[in-house]
């Protein structure tokens, strides 16, 4: 008994390592991204120590006296560059003449400095020049510190002490990257595009999915299921089509068929209507179409799993209710829809979850537009994260727009599972009893 | 016996090793650059390397050194997709040494630690640096360090359709004077309106092309902001002015109610754009210096001149006529050793200089980045590039290197685009903007 339970779980193992790096991982860090500010800007990877202008104006406010002292940059000719010079072992030149004709001197800004040095009798190289010209560096103005420590060594170098929560202050303000926040929750909270995105989301999954995954997918297995098997076959190969062509083709094949030099705009011309771009003319024509191209490609799915379960219903109860004199529609109701009780389950449940989740033709098609009329939360997400005209990757609000997704889904197919009644779904049939 | 065969295998390693030596001093050194938004006409923008490598190369083996460098290029017509490889491809340590793109970008990169500053490694005292114009050194700066140096620049005018004017009752003489009454504000946004409707009512241009704008989002929707009023940013702080933005909107909408502009107008196929701005099929559009070098090059419109006037973009409601300069720059990324650093930069000088930059310049009708460069024949020699440097160049301005500028863009865009379209009223789009302004920057932003 042992061993066995033990060879399951070996057996299981894989399947289990794929469970967790493919699925349970992705989720897990959407969930730590979600709880930071990362984005372009932070970088994802941690960040530096730098007093950048912007962050000496800040430090006004709270600490005048160090923003002012650090404020400017200061190249300052001294005994402890010099040192620095000479272990460097370039030309001896350049520090003899320093010292005898420079010592001492200041310079407001690194090119000031580095025009000084450049004129040195050995002419040192740009990169010399550099080199030379760090060495004499008396601010930290603009040096990016790969540790908060060597910020606040360089600061001590500098006379400014600092206690703890100052210190605390000076980091907090210098820090580049990112920080932990919630406030990311708080954006989608109160924004009100999030609230209309989340509203795009649910019309077009609820009518996508009503529509066309499960009552036109049933419409068609039915359907099919009283024609003859050749002319059947024939069908659902043809509604098998917007899924097998590869999505970039299948719209744009609708474009083609919407754009202003396109088929609909052609046709509308015998009948003397101007060309125009039926697939972005209005919001209405754009979640016309958007939920068209998405549909077919939904309703083949729902076919396929409905026909196969109407077919492994027993022949004999057709027949049977043939014999009592029930019409289609009565077979329908009375046969064909309570045995697909299960299918329906998982059809709803599952086009759900990939309504929510997947954009891609909406991304192809319309973009979003017009104006983010036909945004979907998970678009919202895409764009947001990772692909935007300005380039102002927001990974952290992206995440926690994933995040609430990944949230929407499970409770819905919670609400599913009480609706379509799974436990009883899944119950040992009474006659075996 | 044993000792011998130690000895082979050692002299063996040894001239293995030796050999080594040889190829070593010989250096092959790759030097990748990235450029983004390069169309058919920007191939220069990576092309220049070659150049540049080429002479590098030569000036080395006057030193006596040999240096091998393979330059490898990727250039992406598009911006999105171009920024989101970069980011990614930097996060994940595998950077360009060299990447072209707009000026906006040093902020947030800068920041994030992606680029290192161009003065590091360049003398900027030294020619041709030291002849770049100084404003536009001063626009690929970012908390007072040069991170980038300048690779073009342009300025965005207006274009009018040359028949149609005449059509609607302008002459000849109006349409030369046309830059100078734009320019002093006589000409404004709204006589555009006017003027566009007038072309559509006269059944010249059909329902919609009055008036063509940008079919994308783009720097170009900032001088409207600028055109009413609007400024981006005042002593380091962003700067969201409601009023001008309400106008701003409003402007749009006003077009889309009047049925000069299309409801749908954005994101419309690009190619339809171009080819119907070519054609005359639309009165007056935007866009950019380089729109000259489409049109003439890949659209077909010979006869730029006689077809098209075009001007500074005119002045609205409470603001002046202006146009946006929006400079590409060569910037540095981390990541990389320093000796290819060194290199890469001295690339970037090199294709910095007067003749090779030209090339580019007048290839896709970019403006020039130093005084010198305005005297290579090449330059000298084109209409376009010397009427454009005349009448705009002197009223461009630029948007801010702010780090947090991107997200202010995103919220003012996705809010234009709403009011345009009719999802949102203007005073909703402009109170939604504000919103998340304020939530998402806080105290990095001044509203008013």
């Amino acid at each position: 008994m042992r061993t066995s339970r033990a060879l399951g779980l070996v057996m299981i193992a894989p399947a289990a390592v794929m469970i967790f790096l493919f699925f349970l991982m992705p989720v897990v860090l959407t969930a730590i991204f979600a709880m930071t500010n990362m984005s372009t800007a932070t970088g994802i990877s941690g960040g530096a120590w730098q007093v950048t202008q912007t962050a000496v104006n800040r430090l006004k406010a709270e600490m005048p006296e160090l923003a002012g002292g650090i404020a400017e940059p200061r190249f300052v000719i001294d005994e402890e560059g010099l040192a620095a010079l000479e272990a460097l072992k370039l030309k001896a030149g350049f520090g003899t003449e320093l010292r005898t004709s420079h010592m001492g001197e200041v310079f407001p800004s690194r090119r000031e400095a580095e025009r000084m040095i450049k004129a040195l009798k050995d002419r040192p190289s740009t990169r010399e020049v550099k080199q030379i010209s760090d060495l004499f560096n008396r601010s930290v103005l603009n040096t990016r510190f790969e540790t908060r420590d060597q910020l606040m060594a360089s600061l001590k170098k500098l006379g400014f002490t600092l206690t703890p929560a100052e210190q605390e202050t000076v980091a907090a303000t210098t820090y580049t990257g990112w920080v932990w926040t919630t406030e990311n929750f708080r954006i989608i909270r109160n924004s009100p595009d999030m609230a209309q995105i989340f509203l795009n989301t649910a019309f077009y999954v609820s009518v996508t999915l009503l529509l066309f995954n499960v009552s036109y997918a049933l419409f068609l297995a039915i359907t099919t299921h009283y024609m003859p098997a050749s002319t059947a076959s024939v069908f659902r190969a043809i509604w098998l089509l917007p899924r097998i062509t590869p999505v970039v083709i299948y719209v744009l094949m609708w474009k083609w068929l919407t754009w202003d030099s396109g088929f609909i705009s052609m046709f509308m011309g015998q009948f003397g209507y101007p060309p125009k771009n039926y697939l972005l003319d209005s919001a209405n024509n754009a979640w016309f179409f958007v939920i068209l191209i998405n549909g077919f490609i939904g309703a083949s799915m729902g076919m396929l799993v409905f026909s196969s379960a109407i077919k492994a219903i027993p022949q004999t109860q057709f027949h049977a209710s043939e014999v009592d004199g029930a019409s289609r529609w009565q077979q329908v109701r009375h046969i064909i829809l309570p045995q697909l009780r299960w299918p329906i389950l998982f059809v709803t449940c599952y086009q759900t979850l990939s309504l929510l989740a997947s954009f891609n033709e909406i991304l192809l098609s319309t973009r979003g537009g017009p104006g983010r009329a036909t945004e979907v939360w998970s678009l919202a997400a895409y764009h947001t994260a990772l692909n935007n005209y300005t380039g102002n990757l927001e990974y952290g609000l992206g995440a926690a727009m994933a995040l609430v997704l990944v949230v929407v889904g499970i409770v819905l197919s919670l609400i599913y599972l009480r609706i379509f009644r799974y436990d009883t779904l899944i119950s040992k049939p009474l006659i075996e009893d | 016996m044993t000792v011998l065969p130690i000895l082979k295998s050692a002299t063996l390693a040894a001239v293995l090793f030796a050999s080594t030596a040889v190829f070593a001093s010989a250096k092959d050194v790759t030097i990748s650059v990235w450029s983004g938004g390069s169309g058919p006409n920007d191939n220069y923008r990576t092309d220049a390397f070659d150049i540049a490598a080429d002479i590098l190369e030569r000036e080395a083996a006057i030193r006596g050194q040999q240096l091998n460098i393979i330059v490898q290029k990727t250039p992406y017509s598009g911006w999105e997709d171009f920024k989101q490889a970069l980011t990614l491809a930097a996060e994940a340590k595998k950077a360009p040494n060299i990447v072209a793109t707009g000026h906006e970008d040093i902020g947030p990169w800068a920041q994030a630690g992606l680029i290192v500053p161009v003065e590091n490694f360049i003398d900027l005292d030294s020619w041709p640096i030291s002849d770049i114009y100084p404003n536009l050194m001063e626009i690929t700066s970012f908390n007072g360090t040069v991170y980038g140096i300048p690779q073009d620049a342009e300025s965005r005018p207006f274009f009018f359709w040359k028949p149609y004017m005449k059509a609607i009752g302008y002459s000849e003489a109006d349409i030369e004077a046309l830059p100078a009454k734009v320019e002093k504000g006589e000409y404004t946004l709204k006589n555009v309106l006017e003027d566009a409707k007038k072309m559509q009512d006269k059944g010249l241009v059909q329902t919609g092309y009055g008036f063509y704008p940008r079919n994308s989002n783009g720097p170009d929707y900032w001088q409207f902001y600028t055109s009413f009023g609007g400024v981006m940013e005042e002593e380091g702080k962003l700067v969201f002015d409601k009023a001008a933005m309400k106008r701003t909107y409003q402007y749009f909408a006003d077009l889309v109610k009047a049925g000069v502009t299309k409801k749908n107008h954005i994101g419309m196929p690009g190619d339809q754009w171009w080819k119907e701005v070519a054609t005359g099929k639309a009165g007056i559009w935007h866009g950019g210096t380089w729109h000259y070098a489409r049109l003439v090059n890949q659209e077909g419109l010979k006869d730029f001149f006689t077809n098209v006037q075009f001007t500074l973009v005119p002045a609205g409601e409470g603001g002046k006529s202006n146009t946006l300069t929006h400079p590409l720059a060569y910037l540095l990324m981390a990541g990389h050793t320093d000796e290819e650093t060194r290199i890469a930069a001295d690339l970037i000088k090199i294709a910095s200089e007067p003749r090779i930059n030209a090339l580019h310049a007048i290839k896709s009708a970019h403006l020039g980045i130093s005084p010198s460069e305005t005297k290579v024949d090449l330059y000298a020699a084109d209409r376009w590039a010397s009427e454009a440097t005349e009448r705009l160049l002197p009223h461009a301005n630029a948007m801010p290197n702010n780090a947090d500028f991107g997200k202010y863009w995103t919220i003012m865009w996705k809010n234009l685009e709403a009011s345009w379209t009719g999802a949102k009223t203007v005073d909703a789009a402009v109170n939604d903007a504000e919103t998340e302004l304020k939530s998402t920057l806080g105290a990095a932003i001044i509203i008013r």
